[in-house]
């Protein structure tokens, strides 16, 4: 079921969408507000970024707006779509069509090869793809002379790139990532998040990533910071020591 | 130590409890086995005394050493019934006569009403006194023109007490009889055969024997056993004899329990076969599980677990498991004991109920056994667990896996005995054909163990190669469950052997029945000249002689020859001789005539090639024989025949000579040939006429033969079958287990599959190929192994009995599929499972 497009304000388009997201686990004594009533916009071709401490919910609303969970109450939208209304089957199509995950490890199945792995969404759909596309991202990310190597075959960085290339060959409408970088070291973060930044500004791609991670936060245009299930603060052009201070702020 | 055990098999449980369901399926087969035939043994045991309840005596003929009376027993003078009665010291006397197959109660449609199966006896009412072995349920004894039926007959036939039945007699004159009352054979039936009883002198009249009886039980009232016996003794003529009642159930019983005995022994076969299966299951649950907690046992031992705590571990998990799975079997084999039992007492007509008879040792033999099976399999997983290594806490990933050069020595060291002991079978120096078959039997357990290790090396591109023609159509799916059913060859390797052995078995005997079948076609093709003939296709009874005579005197007729079977001396040993109407023998069969001719004079035998050559005869060699009634002669070889398709025996005589000196002229076989060009069908009418006043006898052309023996042959088939299909079910099980397993194992990969935009249902699909794959390799195995197997059994069976070997392209096919199937249910569950994971709990599972 498709939801007429939103009306555009500021002739700002935005990629993903949530309405009064909120999420409630269990119920009664033992419930839990991961999210409380957030409302938020992801604007196409930007890069932005989520943290807040443990339990503060940012995990949980970019499973939401991923498809990759249900909120409690309100409204996730990619594109246009209204994720409340699609089934199992139809929200899994979304996820295989218009969303990009990048995982902080265990990105890749094994048994298939580098190539294999960033088609792998398409093939699971109808199999068309843009092939020469493929192979540039491919060769963007480096990983050119290893399309046929297994993932077994790779370092944690290399596996991470495949990640990237598989997130970004579909051309999703937004890409998610969950602590991408949160495995590797400095120096092969900074290449991820290189590639990620260059995404952005180059194709335009939509990318929001949680982090909890200042240096990697500062790759982004913006980041939000969440506490207690409710969006607290949010900063532009963050750089990694504005965004320590405010985590310190936040703190008291 | 203890706990950690506990708390391992409490963590896995539902893992363990797939791997119980395979040792409680052999366990309960053979605590199943053990109760049925215990209480099978008891129950007739019960019979055979309440049937000679009062009986202190028996005076009987001496069973001598050559008999032609087939199924009947030897009738001697009813005179000797009036010297026993004579004397002071017994009490009650009665005279008996019985006979299988003579008469039959018509229905009123002319119908013959007989059970399917169960005979039909003829006998004389021998009650109503102490000795009498039948019970009188309603009614009156029949005395003259009249007839005492069993409950089942009566109710099959819808008759009452008072009513005129028509009764079908040997002499093909059927007679009317008043039911006079309805009887049990002793207590609870006889397994559903029919009891016929007329006075004695009217059995007599109806087997035209005379004067005769073949038995005589003796009641001594106050008189002792031994005084009875001493007093009988002296009166009785030669020949004759008297045993106790004791002795008389003894044998009894000493000759049911043979055939219990043979019986279980069947069925335990079957049951080791499934235990053997289970191993594989058993082993491979275990492999993967240690495996999975490689982790856990590297922090054991980086805690300080020394390798023979950790194998300790495993070896008690495995003792636990046995325990549970030996309790559960023995419980679940008496539950399908005494299902059967019922089965039997109320399906199969009537069988005789009584109490299960649970014995101590099957107890101990079916805990034992769970136990041995259970740890043995578990035993190298213990081994391959005490090795892993401290470090292996810290380091992520699999199972080390063992080198391939390693699988190869150890596989082939367990293959190549195997096969030689195959070939031995086949080609060795072997006496006997029990021997050759063992040699086989242990060849291939050996052989099944080796490819089961040997497979692990060629699974993986097996299971590569099986699966290109699925990716092809499937899509990614089928790509990644190809992947997924080549990942880990040595797993692929021990789930598809579980279902290699039961195709194998099934395979196997498939091969020997089609190979029985093309054997047998082959002969009858050149064997059988007869247009139609005639026998008692029920049990192979043999029939009255004046059947022949009586298709004979028909004008539609050209040639009738019927066959005899008589117990004769040959040389010193006793053997079962063809008696042939020479005139028109070989009209109707055709015998291979080697050497010689076929119409045999009343000096002549024949000695089929095989013997004569054994025993270095030829035309001309002088034979000494001795017939029943003592007549000794030296008879010519005046033919040497090769053919034993429809002549059974070795050795043929003219039916003219043998005709003289058996007690009862009784022929098996009539064939009959109809002049060129008649009209067979309104000939056989005619012949049919004269047969429907023997309804035991069937009419047969040779199409309807070979419809018949094929049927048979296939009925044998399905039981066998039957028994196997649990190998079957036992490895549908393990399937389900490595699925689930491999399941378990994989819920990031599935996370993150379904996370990219895997739908559920492209996740079943991805299982249920992956167990496709999986199980086809298995079956693909089991059907080569399989005709490996059939072949060599066909070679080490003698040709006379098959000399073919027949391939049954078409069943093969049916396995392959069968496989195919069993993988697809049996991905049906882990399949399930899989696609409900809940992506987000999936992708963060460690």
């Amino acid at each position: 079921m498709t939801v007429t497009p939103e009306p555009v304000e500021n002739a700002v388009r935005w990629a993903a969408r949530a309405d009064r997201a909120s999420k409630i686990y269990g119920s009664g004594d033992t419930e839990v507000h991961a999210l409380r009533e957030v409302s938020v916009g992801f604007e196409a071709g930007r890069f932005t970024a989520i943290m807040g401490p443990s339990g503060s919910g940012k995990s949980t609303l970019m499973h939401c707006m991923a498809g990759l969970d249900r909120l409690t109450t309100g409204s996730a939208f990619i594109g246009g779509t209204d994720l409340g209304t699609l089934n199992d089957k139809a929200l899994t199509k979304m996820r295989r069509e218009q969303v990009g995950f990048i995982f902080q490890s265990f990105n890749l199945v094994p048994t298939l090869n580098v190539r294999e792995n960033v088609t792998l969404p398409s093939d699971l759909g109808d199999g068309k793809i843009d092939g020469a596309w493929v192979d540039e991202v491919i060769e963007t990310v480096g990983l050119g002379d290893r399309v046929t190597h297994r993932p077994n075959e790779l370092s944690g960085g290399q596996q991470q790139r495949v990640a990237v290339a598989r997130a970004l060959a579909t051309r999703p409408e937004i890409v998610f990532g969950d602590e991408p970088t949160g495995n590797l070291d400095s120096k092969t973060s900074a290449e991820i998040l290189d590639f990620m930044r260059r995404a952005v500004q180059e194709l335009g791609q939509t990318i929001v990533m949680v982090t909890h991670d200042p240096v990697t936060a500062s790759y982004s245009d913006r980041v939000l910071f969440l506490a207690d299930g409710e969006i607290v603060k949010q900063m532009e052009n963050p750089t990694a020591d504005s965004v320590l201070d405010t985590i310190k702020n936040l703190g008291d | 130590m203890f706990k950690l055990v506990v708390r391992g098999i409490r963590a896995n449980l539902g893992r363990l409890l797939l791997t119980l369901i395979s040792v409680v399926l052999g366990v309960a087969f053979v605590s199943g086995s053990f109760v049925l035939a215990d209480s099978l043994r008891s129950i007739f045991d019960g019979v055979s005394e309440d049937i000679f309840a009062g009986v202190d005596a028996q005076v009987r003929a001496i069973e001598p050493e050559l008999n032609s009376s087939g199924e009947n027993e030897i009738r001697f003078d009813e005179s000797v019934v009036d010297a026993v009665r004579a004397l002071p010291e017994v009490e009650a006397v009665e005279g008996g006569l019985f006979a299988f197959e003579q008469t039959y109660s018509l229905l009123d449609d002319g119908e013959v009403n007989r059970p399917l199966g169960p005979p039909v006896f003829t006998a004389s009412w021998d009650g109503p006194s102490a000795v009498s072995s039948f019970t009188l349920v309603d009614g009156a004894p029949p005395i003259g023109q009249q007839v005492a039926l069993d409950l089942a007959q009566v109710n099959a036939g819808e008759f009452a007490i008072g009513d005129q039945i028509s009764m079908s007699l040997p002499t093909g004159e059927p007679e009317d009889f008043e039911l006079s009352g309805i009887i049990d054979f002793g207590e609870g039936g006889a397994g559903g055969a029919y009891f016929n009883l007329f006075d004695l002198d009217t059995v007599q009249r109806i087997l035209e024997s005379g004067d005769v009886v073949d038995s005589i039980v003796v009641n001594g009232g106050s008189t002792s056993v031994d005084d009875l016996l001493a007093a009988i003794e002296p009166v009785l003529p030669e020949g004759i004899e008297v045993v106790s009642g004791e002795t008389v159930i003894g044998e009894q019983q000493a000759e049911f329990g043979e055939f219990i005995n043979i019986f279980g022994n069947i069925l335990l076969g079957f049951a080791v076969v499934v235990l053997f299966v289970s191993t594989f299951i058993i082993y491979n649950t275990f492999a993967i599980l240690v495996g999975q907690r490689t982790k856990q046992l590297g922090l054991l031992r980086s805690i300080g677990a020394s390798g023979t705590q950790i194998r300790l571990m495993v070896l008690i998990e495995a003792v636990i498991i046995g325990l549970i799975a030996s309790v559960v079997g023995l419980f679940g084999g008496i539950g399908v004991a005494w299902a059967l039992k019922q089965l039997f007492s109320t399906g199969g007509g009537s069988f005789p109920d009584g109490p299960l008879e649970i014995r101590m040792r099957t107890v101990i033999v079916v805990v034992i056994v769970g136990l041995i099976v259970t740890v043995l399999s578990a035993i190298i997983p213990a081994f391959r667990a005490s090795r892993v290594s401290p470090l292996e806490a810290v380091r992520d990933g699999g199972q080390k896996e063992r080198s391939m050069t390693f699988r190869l020595v150890s596989g082939s060291i367990v293959l190549i005995p195997g096969l030689v002991l195959l070939v031995l079978g086949m080609f060795g120096d072997i006496d006997g054909t029990a021997a050759r078959l063992g040699a086989i039997g242990f060849g291939a357990a050996l052989s099944f163990i080796g490819v089961s290790m040997l497979s692990a090396l060629f699974a993986g591109r097996a299971a590569g190669t099986l699966g290109a023609p699925v990716e092809a159509t499937r899509g990614i799916n089928g790509r990644l469950a190809r992947d997924n059913a080549s990942r880990n060859p040595q797993r692929t390797a021990a789930t598809a052997t579980a279902l290699m052995i039961g195709l194998a078995l099934i395979t196997g005997v498939a091969v020997l029945t089609a190979s029985l079948l093309a054997t047998f076609d082959d002969l009858l093709e050149d064997a059988l000249t007869a247009d139609l003939f005639v026998y008692e296709a029920n049990q192979g009874l043999d029939f009255s002689s004046s059947v022949a005579e009586q298709l004979d005197a028909l004008p539609e007729t050209d040639n009738v020859a019927g066959f005899a079977r008589v117990e004769m001396l040959v040389d010193g040993e006793v053997e079962v001789v063809t008696g042939f109407d020479t005139a028109t023998g070989t009209e109707v069969i055709n015998p291979g005539v080697v050497d010689g001719s076929a119409d045999l004079s009343l000096e002549g035998i024949a000695v089929f090639e095989e013997t004569a050559t054994e025993r270095g005869w030829g035309l001309g060699t002088a034979v000494p024989v001795e017939f029943e009634d003592g007549f000794a002669t030296d008879l010519t070889v005046e033919l040497i025949f090769d053919d034993r398709s429809i002549v059974e025996n070795a050795f043929i005589v003219n039916r003219e000579l043998s005709r003289q000196h058996v007690q009862i002229d009784d022929i098996s076989f009539v064939g009959v040939t109809f002049p060129e060009g008649a009209d067979v069908e309104a000939s056989r009418v005619k012949v049919e006429e004269i047969t429907g006043a023997f309804p035991q006898l069937t009419v047969q052309d040779n199409t309807e033969f070979q419809e018949e023996v094929e049927s048979q042959v296939g009925q044998l088939q399905i039981i066998i079958n039957g028994l196997l299909v649990l190998c079957l079910v036992v490895a549908f099980f393990g399937i389900v287990n490595t699925m689930a397993l491999s399941v378990l194992e994989r819920t990031r990969e599935i996370g993150l599959l379904r996370a990219v935009g895997m739908t559920r249902n492209q996740l079943k699909s991805t299982i249920r190929w992956e167990a496709v794959i999986v199980s086809i390799f298995g079956a693909l195995l089991g059907i080569l192994m399989g005709l490996l197997l059939g072949w060599a059994a066909v070679v080490a069976i003698p040709d006379s009995f098959i000399s073919k070997v027949g391939i049954p392209w078409g069943s093969l096919v049916i396995y392959l599929v069968v496989g195919g199937i069993i993988g697809v249910i049996a991905a049906y569950f882990p399949a399930q499972r899989a696609s409900k994971l809940n992506v987000l709990d999936a992708i963060s599972h460690s």
